[in-house]
């Protein structure tokens, strides 16, 4: 907004400049001050509604909501005024006569904005005594995922604004009137819509409640992780949470170029595979007919030599869900040889969230296609397949190998299969590779829009797996083809030197919200 | 006309001199009355110029707030880049206040006259006429007057044959004091839930369907007839009281007098004339408290009711405020705290449901009041009514919560003593209706 | 429209053409719910989930958006009443002028016993509602579309006596 003329105003004593329009609300953040607030949320339409956030303006008499109030030239706003902080008091008592002492069996406890608020700036004891009753609604089986506990709602509408605005299908209403309100649905159309989960993370309270995660951790035990999802190539931006060393939640994490606030429910919900107990513990080698756990020189050694006295082909049967690191890696250990192939799940009818622009559950249900076709990988998977026979090495990277004819790898002798689990079609492999899910390692993806995105470790490796690029890096190396990366980040900027859609990239510039690939899709790719 | 009773010497029937009269509500008995005469007149005038006559005139809103009508009217856009509407408000809720439907029922052709000048003055083609659900006879009688005015030609697309378009439509409400609020009603006619908006914007920016809006109250409307008619310097002149309140004022007497009913009088009238004089107190009773302006307002004791001028200034200096003109009166037999205690639940029940503290504040103070009423009450439910009242005012999108705070502080104010009664158990509980 | 049971739509024939000439007094379509509404109501005597579906799609909205607005407004009912609808104003201008006295002799002489309910023969529902906005002619009572004014006990029987 470098053409809207700026406002400089004072917040809690701190001067900040502004472009004109912007609510006081937003304005504060740049002073460093959170404005308490509930209804407001920025990725909604503003409300109004719940008058947490009014603030004292001096020279107003009465005071005014943070989230609708336009910031004005060397405006003066006290957010702990007494008046304001008497006022935002008040709120939290009103809100908290109906509300249930739900805590210790609410999922929110923990990560509750009323329990945040109401512990900074609410009252000690309750005036709601002795006999007064509560109000009561039943709790509500929204839809698939959904739980409504009416009682613990304070009608912030954040969900019904989202289900009006952002979703465009306005399913959930307010009903009733006055302290009879709560949140409905009409019976013919349950929550049941591709992004409703967002419902969850918008609810400020226990109100609305996942029922995948319903009771399952407390918040404090949880740890946080910045990553991306695996779900589509839409690449929303997530945080991996985990109790110790268990993925018991994916929730979005704001990033305004790829998915504003949100994440669709088959992302969301598609974490359980990263708890799967079948991991590969160990390298493992050919000896005597059968696999054998080592350690990782022996089979990078035997790895090694079969690449180096590879005669043909060397063919990379790649899942476009590995990391771009370990895609490029697989390629250089290919050599001149290379011949690259992916296939992708794809599921027809995209599903928009029409209110936010370029954002869908995408077809291809994959992270990293965009990274494999700009990497020289090609959608060419069957055919791939067919001409493995005449392979002189095969490398399988992350390919679960369903749905395959049992001959096309029959044949195979030299099978490297560089992997989580292990299939049973790749038991006929000489050497076995345990690598990492992307909840273990550092990497990135390129989404459908060609935007790079990094990932971080959520929780360690199991047995001895480690990262697929360090893993390729090594075997790069003791086929004397370069020093091995020693970090993700090392392994990225070789990336970057080598191909040009790269060019000028690297973990610093990608930050958390990603940057996009230079120039355009490369030939022979798909749209 | 103090209808349904004679009117009284003292009154200037103005608005309600057709009151009872049924020839009146007909076209031709309207224009045998000087009807439509002002909406010529005004037709032939520019919409600058019928503003400037209604904002001579002092002419201010008499839905409650008071505002100048000529102002508001001039909060419009100039020029017009889009469509324009008016919305007539006779969603007449306060209670204490029955004048709009004596107006509607009696004189509906003044309504329609009103709305098309004013859709003059504001550049409208298109005008909604609101009317609460309830009032079945309403609907019925401007239902029968509109249609005899496009019959007519008074209204169409050739309104009295100026080739200006003037079409009004009447929209039934179902039952909700808010779409009295000014930006809740628009909401109504969009066919949305009654929610107030938040403002800045502003009506005459972004109104009904988004587009400059103007509201008018029904008696606001009915006296910009009258002004053009007559004149801004006569309605200028009717004024005994302070110079900024011209005009007269229905005044809808009820409660605990002996001939309840609208009394029209100047501005600056004197409150205590109205109760003693027009409509007096029932035989052998005291006058308690009166609310002059509807439930919203003050309650003011005897002193102040008979030291008041009813203009808004002089209700101000009462402290109440003349409102909507809603005259509840309460003899010596009124139990204050059962009567705060029903007002509360009125603001109870209406409440919209999105403001935190309107929502549940409103029903916290029917709770306290019930209690107290059941013997149940202790001394400290008086401070935190008055500090639960303090968080309900000045802090919300609109005023409902206020109104329900108003009587309720002003009522602990005057007559502790009552509410202290039934706490002491001096006064027994009393029951309640369900 | 699913058909659920014996649920007959409303918008058909005359009434269709009654709500269309409604939707043209409006720019938007949502505009003519209210209307709607009350064409149903008039229609079936009240408003039910199916009933509501059928409005959301004859105006282009959804079942949710249409129910949200029909609990909102108290005179839209949303489950059967009475063959006769008794509301009487009870709000302080008439509380003071005996109201609750007359609420009691509807409760008694329709024989519902309590507000809200209906009487055991369907003939009536009586239920106590805010100012009427008549409170000069304490206390008004609306009985289906008719609006009566000056209501006191004794005279309740006669009145319901012309509600068969």
């Amino acid at each position: 907004m470098a053409d809207q003329p700026q406002i400089t105003l004072t917040i809690e004593g701190v001067r900040v400049s502004v472009p004109r329009g912007t609510m006081i609300l937003e304005a504060a953040k740049q002073a460093g001050v959170l404005i308490p607030h509930y209804c407001y949320h920025p990725g909604l339409p503003v409300a109004g509604v719940c008058r947490m956030c009014l603030v004292h303006v001096e020279g107003l008499p009465k005071l005014q909501i943070a989230c609708a109030t336009p910031v004005a030239e060397n405006q003066v706003v006290s957010v702990f005024h007494p008046q304001a902080a008497e006022a935002r008091k008040g709120v939290l008592e009103f809100l908290l006569i109906n509300h249930p002492l739900d805590c210790p069996i609410c999922d929110q406890a923990g990560e509750c904005e009323l329990q945040d608020y109401v512990f900074r700036e609410g009252r000690a004891t309750t005036r709601y005594t002795p006999d007064y009753p509560k109000r009561f609604n039943p709790v509500e089986d929204f839809g698939p995922d959904v739980l409504y506990v009416a009682n613990r709602c304070i009608l912030c509408t954040r969900c019904v604004r989202f289900m009006e605005h952002a979703a465009a299908e306005p399913i959930l209403n307010v009903s009733e009137r006055g302290d009879r309100a709560f949140i409905g649905v009409h019976p013919e159309r349950r929550l049941d819509h591709a992004w409703s989960g967002n419902v969850v993370d918008l609810c400020p309270v226990g109100s609305l409640l996942s029922k995948d995660f319903l009771h399952k951790a407390r918040a404090w035990e949880l740890d946080k992780t910045a990553s991306v999802c695996t779900g589509c190539s839409q690449g929303c931006n997530v945080g991996v949470e985990t109790r110790q060393s268990t993925v018991v939640r994916l929730r979005p994490r704001p990033n305004p170029e790829v998915n504003a606030y949100f994440m669709c429910d088959h992302g969301r919900l598609s974490y359980r595979w990263m708890n799967r107990g079948d991991r590969i513990e160990a390298p493992l080698v050919r000896r005597d007919g059968a696999l054998v756990a080592t350690d990782w020189d022996e089979a990078l050694r035997q790895a090694a030599e079969l690449l180096g006295g590879a005669g043909g082909d060397v063919v990379v049967l790649a899942s476009p869900g590995a990391s771009t690191e370990a895609l490029f890696l697989a390629r250089r250990a290919a050599g001149d040889r290379f011949r690259g192939a992916f296939r992708v799940t794809r599921v027809a009818g995209e599903h928009p969230l029409p209110g936010v622009p370029r954002l869908a559950l995408r077809e291809e249900r994959a992270p990293n296609v965009k990274g494999a076709l700009t990497l020289g990988y090609t959608e060419s998977f069957d055919r791939a397949v067919a001409s493995l026979r005449n392979a002189a090495v095969v490398i399988v990277l992350n390919e679960s190998l369903d749905d395959m004819p049992d001959a096309a790898l029959a044949g195979v002798q030299h099978l490297i299969y560089v992997g989580t689990t292990l299939p049973e079609r790749a038991r006929g492999a000489r050497v076995v590779l345990p690598v990492t899910i992307v909840a273990e390692e550092d990497g990135t993806f390129v989404n459908r829009d060609g935007r790079v995105q990094r990932y971080l470790p959520a929780r360690a490796a199991p047995g001895m797996a480690r990262p697929a690029w360090w893993a390729l890096g090594e075997l790069v190396a003791e086929l004397s083809r370069g020093e091995p990366p020693a970090t993700a980040a090392e392994a990225f900027a070789g990336l970057a030197r080598e191909v040009p859609a790269f060019g000028g990239l690297s973990y610093e510039a990608l930050g958390f919200r990603g940057a996009p690939l230079a120039g355009g899709v490369p030939a022979g790719a798909t749209a | 006309m103090g209808y349904p009773h004679k009117p009284h010497p003292k009154e200037t029937p103005v608005l309600s001199q057709y009151f009872g009269d049924p020839e009146a509500r007909t076209y031709a008995g309207w224009v045998k009355r000087g009807g439509y005469e002002a909406l010529k007149k005004a037709l032939g005038m520019t919409p600058a110029q019928v503003v400037d006559v209604v904002k001579e005139s002092g002419l201010r809103g008499r839905g409650g707030a008071g505002f100048p009508t000529g102002m508001k009217w001039s909060f419009m856009p100039k020029e017009k880049t889009k469509p324009h509407y008016l919305c007539c408000n006779a969603d007449e809720s306060e209670p204490g206040t029955f004048k709009d439907r004596e107006i509607m029922r009696w004189t509906p052709h003044a309504v329609l006259e009103g709305c098309a000048i004013a859709m003059h003055a504001i550049q409208a083609e298109v005008g909604y006429i609101y009317i609460r659900g309830e009032f079945t006879e309403p609907l019925r009688v401007m239902q029968a007057a509109l249609d005899e005015a496009y019959q007519e030609g008074m209204l169409g697309p050739n309104a009295c044959g100026t080739g200006r378009r003037l079409d009004m439509h009447l929209h039934r409400g179902a039952g909700a004091y808010i779409c009295g609020e000014e930006t809740a009603l628009m909401n109504s006619i969009e066919g949305k839930r009654g929610n107030p908006r938040i403002r800045p914007p502003f009506p005459a920016q972004v109104g009904v369907f988004g587009k400059p809006t103007t509201v008018n109250n029904v008696e606001t409307i009915v006296a910009a007839v009258q002004v053009l008619n007559r004149g801004a310097a006569w309605y200028k002149g009717l004024s005994l009281g302070n110079p900024k309140s011209t005009g007269t004022k229905l005044f809808s007497v009820c409660g605990h007098v002996a001939r309840p009913g609208n009394y029209e009088v100047t501005m600056g009238f004197p409150l205590k004339d109205v109760i003693y004089d027009m409509a007096g107190l029932r035989p052998g009773r005291t006058l308690k408290a009166v609310q002059p302006g509807g439930s919203s307002v003050p309650i003011i004791n005897r002193e102040e009711a008979e030291a008041a001028l009813l203009d808004y200034e002089g209700c101000v200096a009462q402290n109440t405020m003349l409102g909507s003109g809603g005259l509840i009166v309460y003899d010596d037999t009124a139990d204050m705290v059962y009567q705060i205690m029903r007002l509360a639940r009125f603001y109870a029940h209406e409440s919209c449901a999105q403001c935190t503290q309107c929502r549940e504040g409103t029903g916290w103070t029917v709770r306290i009041l019930e209690r107290i009423l059941a013997g149940k009450g202790e001394m400290k439910d008086l401070d935190l009514l008055l500090d639960l009242s303090e968080q309900m005012t000045g802090k919300t999108i609109c005023v409902l919560s206020d109104s329900c705070a108003a009587p309720v502080v002003s009522g602990i104010k005057r007559f502790r003593n009552e509410f202290e009664a039934y706490i002491t158990g001096a006064r027994q509980p009393a029951p309640t209706l369900a | 429209m699913k058909a659920t049971g014996t649920y007959q739509p409303v918008f058909t024939g005359a009434r269709r053409q009654r709500l269309d000439e409604t939707v043209a007094r409006y720019p938007t379509r949502t505009a003519a719910l209210l209307p709607a509404l009350w064409l149903v109501q008039e229609a079936n005597g009240w408003i039910s989930d199916q009933a509501m579906t059928e409005v959301a799609e004859v105006l282009g909205l959804t079942p949710a958006y249409v129910k949200g607005v029909v609990t909102f407004y108290t005179m839209y009912h949303q489950h059967p009443v009475g063959r006769h609808f008794v509301q009487v104003c009870t709000t302080t201008p008439c509380n003071l002028c005996g109201a609750e006295g007359v609420v009691e002799a509807f409760l008694k002489h329709t024989g519902c016993g309590e507000l809200g309910a209906t009487s055991a023969d369907g003939r009536f529902t009586v239920i106590e509602v805010e100012c009427l906005g008549a409170c000069g002619f304490a206390t008004p009572v609306l009985i289906d579309e008719d609006f009566i004014e000056g209501v006191t006990a004794d005279k309740v029987r006669d009145i319901l006596a012309g509600y068969p």
